[in-house]
C-alpha cells in the first residue's frame, strides 16, 4: 500500500532549480529515508509535502488521493532547525501545537499525559522552554511533532542534538510508531541510523533523483561481488592460488596462522569457482559477502554525479 | 476554535499577562489622573489668600474696595497706606512683611493709568486677576466721579470696540472650530503612537517567531497568512484592551477622586490646567479677554465636542490605520533575520508616518484648508488628519465615508501583498533584505 506518491515535483526559485522533476514513491508503515548533500533540496521536497510552499509543477498524493489542505492534520512535521516559544510554558505550548492541528481540548490534554508520562518528564509542565536545556526541549518537540497520530511523520535530521542515550529512546520511539503503522519519512545525513532503521531509501543531489529503492536493492545496485573468506593457512599461498579472474581487494592477520581476505570477483567467476581456487591451498572458515555500506553509496552516488557532469 | 482563533487567542493571552503590559495599563492611568489632580492641587496650594498693601497716598480709593456679596472666600484682602511706599520700603521695612503684595497706585495714574505691584513669592493667576480687577472697578468708580458722570457712562464710553476682520467664508463659529480642532490633535496624536507602538509590537513578535525558528512548525499546521492576520489582529486587540482599561480606569479614579478628595474639581472653573494653556497658546495678556477665552475652552469641551462621534470616529481610523501599517510592519518583520536589520526597511513605512504627524501640527487652525483636506483623504495618512477635522466639525458626512473607504481598500491590498512577502520571509534566512529583494519574494509568492 502506498502512503505517499510524489510525481514530477518542479521547484525553482529565483532562477535555481531546488526540485528537478522528482518523483518517489512510499509504502504506509514504512520508514524512508531522504537522503542528499546539503543544499540537495529535501529541505524543499519536504516543506512541499507540508503545503508550506507549493510546486511550481508536479503532484502530491496522500494515500492514493491527491494531497490537499487539510491533510497537514495527518502529518507530523519535525523541522531540522528547532524552535519553540521560549517565554511559554511546556504544556501551554504543547497543548497549542496538538490544537493547531485539529485535535480537541480534552484529546490534546490525553495525548500530552500520556506522552510526558512515557518520557517521565511530568516535572516540566509549568517550565518555560527557555528554562530547558537542549537536549530537553528536543524532547518536547518530537512530542509536539507526534502528539496528533500523524499518519505520516516527516522528521529533518531527527538525531542532531541528541547526546547518545537520548538518540537511542528516540531511534526506538521511532521504531515502536512504525510498528503502530505509522509511515515515517526520515532526512538525515546520519547513515549509520538509515542502515539501521530505514526500509528504503531515496537520494536527492543538485535537485536530482539519484537513487530510489528498498535499502536491499539499493545495496545490491551498489555490490562489488567483493567476498570477506576467512581462512586458516597462509595468506601468501591464497594470493598465489588466484589467478587473474579475481582480485584480492584487501587481506589482514589474525593471528599467526589465520587471516581475511576480501576477493573480489572479474569475469563473471562465482563464489563457487573462487572457493574452488582457494580449498586446495588453505583451510576455509567463513565466508560472506562484503555489501557496500551506506556512507560508500553516498558517497559514490554522489560523487559518481559529479564525474558524469565533467564529461 | 478556528486555527486563525487559537493564533489569536495564543497570541493575546501571551501578550496581556506580560507583566510590561500590565504596568503600563495600570500605571499609564495612574499617572494621567495623579498628575492632572496633583497639578490642581498645587493650584489650590497656590490659592492661599494673599494681603495686599496699597500704597495710596492721594486717596484714590477712599480706603475702600468693592467686594461682591457672592464672595465668602475672596482669595485677596485689601490695606491701604495713605504715603509713598515703593519696592525698597517693601522688602525692608518690618511693619511691611505681613503683606505679600504691594500695589503702588502713584498720583499720575490718573494721566499715565499705570500701576505697578511687588509681590514677595507670586501669587495665584486668580489671586492676580482678583487683585487687578478689583482695583480696577475702584479706579473706574474713582474717574467717573472725577468727570462728573455716572459709572456706566464711564464704562460705555471706555468699552473698546468688538472689532473682527473675517474670511468670507468664516462664520461665529471658526474660534471654537480651531479650539475643537486642537482637542483633535490629541487624537491624532494618540493615535500616531498606538499605531507606532502597536505596529512595532507585530514586527517584533514576527521576528521572534522566526529566529526562534518557530515559524516552519507552525507554517506546517496553518497558512502563513492566517498566522500573520492572527498576530496583526491579536495585538490590535492588545491595543484596545489597553485603550479600554485606560478610559474605564481613568473615569473610576477621576470620579473615585472627584467624590471623596476633591469635589468640586471637574466643574470647569477650576480646569486651571486647560485655562492656563489657552492663555499661553493664543497669547492673550488683557484679563478681560482671558476671561472670554476660558469661558470658549469650557464651552469647546462641555458642548461643542461631539464626544461619542469622535470616540467612535477614533475606534474606526485606529482600526484602520492599525491594521494598514501592522500589515507593513509584519512585513519587514518576515524579511529581516534580527530587530538591528529593520533601520532601511522600517525608513520608507516610517516616512508617511512621521511626515502625517508634523503636518497634523501645522494644520492647526486650518481644518478645512486643502492640506488637510486631502490628507484626510489619503489612506496612509487620514487616520491621523481626519479625526482633527471631525472634531473640528468642518468635514462632511460623504468625506469621512470616502476616507473609509479608501482606507479599507488599502489596507486589503496592502494586507495581501504584504501577505505575499511574508509567506517567502518567514522561511527565509541569511538572506540581505533590500526593497528590490522584497519586491522579487512578492513576485515568486
Amino acid at each position: 500500500m502506498e502512503m505517499l506518491r510524489i510525481e514530477h515535483i518542479v521547484k525553482q526559485y529565483q532562477g535555481h532549480t531546488a526540485l528537478n522533476d522528482i518523483s518517489i514513491t512510499t509504502k504506509k508503515g514504512e520508514i524512508f529515508g531522504l537522503l542528499g548533500p546539503n543544499g540537495a533540496g529535501k529541505t524543499s521536497l519536504i516543506r512541499i509535502i507540508n503545503q508550506i510552499t507549493g510546486p511550481d509543477s508536479g503532484k502530491i498524493y496522500l494515500e492514493g488521493r491527491e494531497i490537499k489542505r487539510s491533510d497537514i492534520e495527518h502529518i507530523g512535521y519535525l523541522p531540522e532547525e528547532r524552535g519553540l516559544y521560549k517565554k511559554m510554558k511546556v504544556r501551554e505550548q504543547a497543548m497549542y501545537f496538538a490544537r493547531l492541528k485539529g485535535l480537541t481540548k480534552s484529546d490534546a490534554k490525553k495525548k500530552i499525559e500520556y506522552w510526558f508520562e512515557k518520557f517521565d518528564i511530568t516535572t516540566w509542565y509549568d517550565k518555560k522552554v527557555e528554562e530547558l536545556s537542549k537536549g530537553m526541549a528536543q524532547k518536547i518537540q518530537f512530542i509536539i511533532t507526534v502528539l496528533h497520530e500523524p499518519k505520516l511523520l516527516i522528521l529533518d535530521e531527527p538525531f542532531s542534538g541528541f547526546d547518545p542515550i537520548n538518540a537511542d529512546l528516540l531511534r526506538k520511539e521511532i521504531l515502536q510508531l512504525k510498528e503502530q503503522g505509522t509511515s515515517i519519512m526520515l532526512s538525515t545525513h546520519n547513515m549509520t541510523s538509515v542502515e539501521e532503521i530505514c526500509d528504503s531509501i531515496a537520494l536527492i543531489d543538485k535537485a536530482k533523483l539519484v537513487l530510489n529503492g528498498s535499502l536491499k536493492d539499493v545495496k545490491s545496485q551498489f555490490r562489488t561481488h567483493t567476498y570477506a573468506i576467512q581462512f586458516k593457512g597462509m595468506m601468501f599461498g591464497f594470493a598465489n592460488a588466484l589467478w587473474a579472474d579475481f582480485a584480492l581487494t584487501n587481506s589482514f592477520q589474525l593471528d599467526d596462522d589465520h587471516a581475511v581476505a576480501h576477493v573480489k570477483l572479474l569475469k563473471g567467476n562465482t563464489l563457487n569457482n573462487l572457493l574452488q581456487q582457494v580449498m586446495p591451498v588453505v583451510e576455509i572458515e567463513a565466508v560472506h559477502e562484503v555489501m557496500p555500506t551506506m556512507n560508500d553509496i553516498f558517497i559514490r552516488a554522489v560523487q559518481g554525479e559529479k564525474g558524469g557532469q565533467h564529461e | 476554535m478556528s486555527k486563525i482563533g487559537l493564533i489569536i487567542a495564543r497570541e493575546y493571552s501571551t501578550r496581556v499577562r506580560k507583566r510590561a503590559f500590565i504596568v503600563l495599563t495600570v500605571l499609564v492611568p495612574i499617572l494621567v489622573v495623579g498628575l492632572m489632580f496633583l497639578a490642581m492641587w498645587l493650584g489650590m496650594e497656590e490659592k492661599k489668600h494673599v494681603k495686599v498693601l496699597i500704597s495710596d497716598p492721594r486717596n484714590l480709593c477712599d480706603e475702600r474696595i468693592f467686594i461682591g456679596v457672592d464672595e465668602k472666600n475672596p482669595p485677596a484682602t485689601f490695606y491701604f497706606y495713605q504715603d509713598y511706599l515703593d519696592s525698597l520700603d517693601f522688602v525692608s521695612r518690618q511693619d511691611m512683611q505681613e503683606f505679600d503684595v504691594l500695589i503702588a497706585l502713584s498720583p499720575t495714574v490718573i494721566t499715565n493709568k499705570k500701576i505697578r505691584g511687588y509681590y514677595r513669592e507670586e501669587p495665584s493667576s486668580d489671586a492676580k486677576d482678583y487683585i487687578r480687577d478689583k482695583l480696577e472697578l475702584r479706579l473706574e468708580e474713582y474717574f467717573a466721579l472725577d468727570k462728573g458722570i455716572s459709572l456706566e457712562e464711564y464704562r460705555q464710553i471706555r468699552q473698546r470696540m468688538d472689532f473682527q476682520l473675517k474670511g468670507l467664508d468664516d462664520n461665529e463659529e471658526s474660534e471654537i472650530r480651531d479650539k475643537a480642532q486642537a482637542i483633535g490633535l490629541m487624537f491624532s496624536i494618540f493615535i500616531f503612537i498606538f499605531i507606532t507602538v502597536y505596529a512595532a509590537q507585530v514586527m517584533r513578535g514576527v521576528i521572534e517567531e522566526k529566529t526562534s525558528r518557530v515559524v516552519e512548525i507552525i507554517v506546517s499546521s496553518v497558512k502563513p497568512m492566517e498566522l500573520m492576520m492572527g498576530k496583526i489582529l491579536a495585538v490590535g486587540l492588545v491595543g484596545l484592551t489597553q485603550f479600554l482599561i485606560w478610559v474605564i480606569l481613568i473615569t473610576i479614579l477621576m470620579v473615585g477622586l472627584q467624590t471623596f478628595v476633591f469635589k468640586d474639581i471637574l466643574t470647569p472653573e477650576n480646569w486651571q490646567g486647560i485655562n492656563d494653556q489657552a492663555v499661553a497658546m493664543n497669547q492673550i495678556t488683557t484679563g478681560m479677554e482671558t476671561a472670554e477665552v476660558r469661558n470658549q475652552w469650557a464651552e469647546v469641551f462641555f458642548e461643542f465636542m461631539n464626544w461619542p462621534l469622535l470616540i467612535t470616529m477614533f475606534l474606526f481610523y485606529f482600526i484602520g490605520g492599525y491594521l494598514l501599517y501592522a500589515s507593513l510592519f509584519a512585513m519587514i518583520g518576515s524579511a529581516v533575520d534580527s530587530e538591528t536589520d529593520t533601520q532601511q526597511l522600517m525608513f520608507p513605512v516610517m516616512l508617511p508616518l512621521m511626515f502625517t504627524y508634523v503636518v497634523s501640527v501645522m494644520i492647526q487652525g486650518n481644518s478645512d484648508g486643502a492640506t488637510a483636506v486631502w490628507l484626510s483623504q489619503v489612506p496612509f495618512s487620514s487616520p491621523i488628519i481626519m479625526l482633527q477635522r471631525i472634531a473640528a466639525g468642518t468635514v462632511s458626512i460623504w468625506e469621512v465615508i470616502l476616507s473609509l473607504f479608501l482606507l479599507t481598500v488599502t489596507f486589503i491590498i496592502t494586507t495581501y501583498l504584504a501577505g505575499k512577502i511574508y509567506r517567502v520571509g518567514i522561511l527565509m534566512y541569511g538572506k540581505k533584505s533590500t526593497w528590490k529583494e522584497l519586491i522579487k519574494w512578492m513576485r515568486q509568492a
